[in-house]
């Protein structure tokens, strides 16, 4: 706690000016004026945990549950919509877990993909879309939005994405700043983005913890939007932005500062996991002491009661799970030296970085990657905006994965994210034009299972496999072309986005478009 | 064919024949031989080149489906160079007067362009975005630094360059920003003379921006504008007086007031950056008053206005991806504000606007208006002819006709796919070396197994 205890004098007096430089590339990751964000939950009791409950810090399992926590809700992911059973008859199936039908179907069904395959039989009640000419594959999922935490308009009010109050800022939560209404939303949705994670932006050398979101449109809170059961992840910033942040002010100044800042604060962790440790163990034997019946001479003074239990620190409680491996840790890092060094930091904690973001030098390090099993969410072409981004070539993805790592295309955009398909193409024919085989089913996992996997679900989504959601994009036509158009977007079954005739708008502009007033409010979205 | 290529092709005749007799001592060069050498030709300084220009080699591109740039198509065409310039286009019949030895390239099977060009870009004045050491973009205090001359930074040698250009974009608007009127925009050609300056022509419009530039308001924006512009007047008329000090205070800097006198006699255009409806209509209506020709930069709302554009003969030079409302003057953002604007009779350049890294991504942008409606000639004519028009250099750029430039681009398929890359560019009749500081990065780290066993 020490370093939140350093609080920054006049967090964001600086305002978005520090990086407006930026221009239009929309790295709202670093962006931002705070106003402090609660670090607590956000739902009545769960701001006040029981003290010293039987609870086990180092299992999120255990806890008892605040606001946000995963696995606080059982039951089926998205809630008990009923969905039609719809057979897509007769489009080319890119499965993305390595088959590809030429012309094939797919039957959503409950929720879930009931069959794939050349040619399914329709059940009784189903309904059949012939969608011959055009192209099924699973939904797009993005490793890296700010979707809901810097929505659009750029309000200052809308700034919710960085904590910039101390560089350490673990106890943060991307779910207690997120916006269900941001208008960015829906046209992620209209790019056939399913699944995408809100991570903290990029100021603090630890941002706090990102949630996974599903593209539905009926969200009226964080939760409601959430990946059910898809596990936390941590974001964590390397190199030029916590120090640039925070340079004048408490520090980091320096590379050096950032990397004592991560030693200090999983030290820390380290620590706080043996306090607890060290509590539970005494509170167990005293419990079986008691069970024992020496507790049955309350008079005889001789067995003591466990001690109270530590304190409580939100923050450490996450580096503890990240420890355990139960919050997947997402590490903004640009260069190959400061990737190389941030493994070697993992490992000397014992953690896993699940995935580098932006890694615009993974190429140069795609071997230790591979070796690693840590994945890396790069862009196709971005490059050049700030010293760390230089090196961006557009073969990064196509290297890493004829290297044997994983590649995932990302967004950081609020208008990449529309395309990430367009973004996956750019960087297969960019790999194939310099002479390295890269496949069609490759470059669509850069944007469905490798993402899935990054994000712990891929167990659930980022393949048309059956028993997986029916994450499905209904493409007009090859999704690497740039004249494809999503066409109708299902999650879980169900379709949240047809062009022309079903596109849900977020309340916020709502009353300003061309038809609002004096005529069709439902009207589509142009 | 288009009556405006044939006009150019009878204007260059008395080049063809010079082509002609000069076509013998020519060997035959092949495209690779081509693709790996130096630029053939040194590009003079844009003021001498039209005297240079009937010398040089001579080049005929051959076979390849031309686009234009102003609409119009040649299947199986033929395009001759010469030095710099293109001195003739047409169709396979146009081989008939060649040489039989005539240095020839040929590209069936491939597509021709012309030259991309950026618009309001910050090529050459920026090279890395967060570092202000490397910028020179912006400079001066104040809302009015319309002296501020772009040309006289520009860094010849930039990596950024080599970057864009191998993918197409063979000449860029280089303005400068900040404040209500940024300063003076110049145009380059992107490939180094042997001087290793790039060919410039400097002060070819005034760029600036309309919104809350200054004082936080829309009006005092416009108030400050119209008062500039004023005092540009007053003060071009009344030197003197100004000088012996009998001349109300001035709403800028002589310098900065002289800078605009081109842009008030129409010589150059004003560019202005404005997003919303409202800036839009206020640009328009101080075009008018002030009888300026102007260029519209962003137009995010501009489709709400179209017939206006229209009327008034204003281009405007838009990103189509852009659509999402990031603020107010941006709540009517749409993907088919190009082909709305288009289909209304405005003029819509193509571009990735303010920026420098990735220019290249024209070519995505221009796709993806198409996606939204934009008819596809349009979108070639958009990234092309339209920016040069609006910058009041199309007797020079724009399109593959006779007499102009010979900025040129051979492309495996179309250009706006994601699959296709430039195959070779040429600037100013000569090929340019396909390599960048990205290609050289990705070659030194293709084969990590070797650098592991060097121990790297």
């Amino acid at each position: 706690m020490t370093l939140l205890g350093r609080r920054a004098a006049a967090p964001g007096t600086r305002g978005r000016g520090w990086t407006e430089s930026w221009g239009r590339v929309a790295l709202c990751g670093i962006l931002g004026t705070l106003g402090p964000v609660g670090a607590l939950g956000c739902r009545g009791k769960a701001t006040t945990p029981p003290e010293g409950a039987s609870s086990d810090p180092v299992r999120a399992s255990a806890l008892p549950p605040t606001g946000g926590d995963s696995k606080t809700k059982k039951g089926k992911v998205d809630g008990p919509r009923e969905v039609p059973v719809i057979l897509l008859r007769g489009g080319r199936v890119m499965t993305a877990a390595g088959e590809i039908f030429e012309s094939g179907d797919v039957l959503l069904k409950d929720g879930a993909i009931a069959a794939v395959g050349g040619s399914i039989e329709a059940p009784a009640g189903a309904t059949v879309l012939d969608v011959a000419g055009k192209t099924i594959t699973p939904g797009i999922i993005d490793t890296h939005s700010h979707m809901g935490v810097y929505s659009s308009p750029g309000f200052k009010a809308h700034s919710d994405g960085n904590e910039a109050v101390a560089p350490n800022t673990a106890y943060a939560r991307s779910v207690d700043g997120y916006w269900p209404q941001d208008p960015q939303l829906e046209r992620a949705r209209a790019g056939g983005v399913t699944t995408a994670q809100i991570l903290p932006g990029s100021a603090n050398l630890i941002g706090g913890r990102s949630f996974v979101v599903r593209l539905i449109p009926w969200a009226r809170s964080a939760e409601d939007a959430r990946f059910e059961g898809a596990p936390e992840g941590l974001k964590m910033a390397c190199g030029e932005n916590p120090k640039r942040v925070y340079g004048e002010k408490s520090g980091p100044q320096t590379r050096m500062g950032n990397v004592h800042g991560y030693r200090d604060a999983f030290q820390k962790a380290v620590e706080y996991r043996r306090g607890w440790a060290k509590y539970e163990k005494a509170k167990k034997k005293a419990d079986a002491d008691r069970k024992k019946g020496v507790s049955a001479s309350p008079g005889g003074g001789k067995e003591e009661a466990p001690a109270d239990p530590p304190a409580r620190d939100f923050g450490l409680e996450t580096l503890v799970k990240v420890l355990d491996g139960e919050i997947l840790v997402h590490n903004h890092c640009y260069r190959a030296d400061e990737m190389s060094l941030m493994l070697d930091l993992a490992a000397t904690y014992g953690f896993k970085i699940r995935s580098f973001h932006h890694a615009v030098e993974a190429y140069k390090i795609a071997d230790r990657l591979a070796d690693a099993d840590t994945a890396a969410s790069v862009w196709a072409d971005w490059w050049g905006f700030k010293a760390e981004a230089f090196d961006g070539i557009r073969e990064n993805a196509a290297l890493l994965e004829a290297a044997g790592a994983r590649a995932i295309i990302h967004s950081d955009s609020a208008i990449g994210i529309q395309r990430l398909n367009q973004e996956a193409g750019k960087a297969m024919y960019a790999g194939r034009s310099a002479g390295l085989e890269i496949s069609e089913n490759q470059a669509l996992r850069w944007i469905t299972y490798n993402p899935a996997w990054a994000l712990g679900v891929e167990d659930r989504t980022g393949t048309l496999e059956v028993g997986k959601l029916a994450d499905v994009v209904v493409w007009s036509g090859s999704p690497f072309s740039v004249y494809a158009a999503a066409e109708q977007v299902y999650i879980a079954g169900e379709l949240v986005y047809e062009r022309g005739s079903h596109e849900p708008r977020s309340d916020f502009e709502l009353g300003f478009r061309e038809g609002d007033i004096g005529g069709d409010a439902e009207g589509v979205a142009p | 064919m288009s009556s405006l290529r044939d006009r150019e092709r009878h204007r260059g005749g008395h080049r063809r024949r010079d082509l002609l007799r000069g076509l013998g001592c020519v060997g035959l060069v092949g495209l690779a031989g081509l693709a790996g050498a130096a630029p053939a030709a040194a590009a003079p300084p844009a003021g001498r080149r039209r005297g240079a220009s009937s010398a040089g080699p001579t080049l005929a591109l051959i076979g390849a489906e031309i686009h234009v740039g102003d609409g119009t198509v040649i299947k199986d065409g033929t395009v001759i160079l010469q030095g710099e310039r293109i001195i003739a286009v047409g169709d396979a019949s146009l081989r008939g007067s060649l040489a039989a030895d005539a240095a020839r390239v040929d590209l069936k099977g491939k597509l021709l362009t012309p030259g991309l060009i950026a618009a309001d870009s910050h090529l050459g004045l920026v090279e890395i975005g967060m570092e202000p050491g490397t910028r020179d973009d912006t400079g001066g205090e104040g809302p009015i630094r319309a002296s501020y001359d772009a040309a006289s930074a520009i860094r010849a040698r930039s990596s950024l360059i080599q970057v864009q250009a191998i993918e197409g974009i063979t000449s860029a608007a280089v303005a400068p920003s900040g404040g209500l009127l940024s300063g003076l925009v110049a145009w380059v050609d992107l490939a180094r003379g042997d001087d290793g300056a790039l060919p410039t022509r400097p002060r070819i419009a005034v760029g600036g921006s309309l919104g809350q530039v200054v004082d936080g308001s829309r009006a005092a924006t416009l108030a400050k504008l119209r008062r500039v512009i004023d005092d540009a007047r007053l003060y071009r008329k009344q030197r003197g007086a100004h000088e012996r000090r009998q001349l109300r205070d001035l709403a800028a800097h002589p310098r900065d007031l002289e800078a605009l006198f081109p842009a008030l006699d129409r010589k150059v255009p004003l560019t202005l950056r404005a997003q919303g409806e409202s800036d839009i209509v206020a640009a328009l209506e101080l075009a008018r008053e002030e009888k300026l020709r102007i260029v519209i930069i962003g137009g995010t709302e501009a489709w709400r206005v179209r017939d206006r554009l229209a009327e008034a003969s204003v281009p405007v030079i838009l990103q189509p991806s852009e659509n999402l409302p990031g603020s107010l003057d941006r709540l009517g953002a749409r993907l088919d504000n190009a082909a709305l604007l288009d289909a209304a009779g405005v003029e819509v350049g193509i571009a990735v606007l303010g920026e420098a890294h990735n220019l290249r991504n024209a070519t995505q942008e221009a796709g993806i208006a198409v996606a939204n409606g934009l008819p596809y000639e349009r979108a070639i004519t958009g990234m092309s002819l339209t920016i040069a028009r609006a910058y009041g250099l199309e007797a020079d750029y724009g399109t593959i006709s006779a007499g102009k430039i010979a900025n040129l681009v051979t492309w495996g398929g179309d250009p706006l796919e994601l699959e296709h890359f430039a195959a070779q560019v040429y600037v100013r009749g000569a090929p340019i070396p396909m390599v960048s500081r990205q290609t050289l990065l990705r070659e030194r780290y293709r084969d990590l197994e070797a650098i592991r066993r060097r121990g790297r």
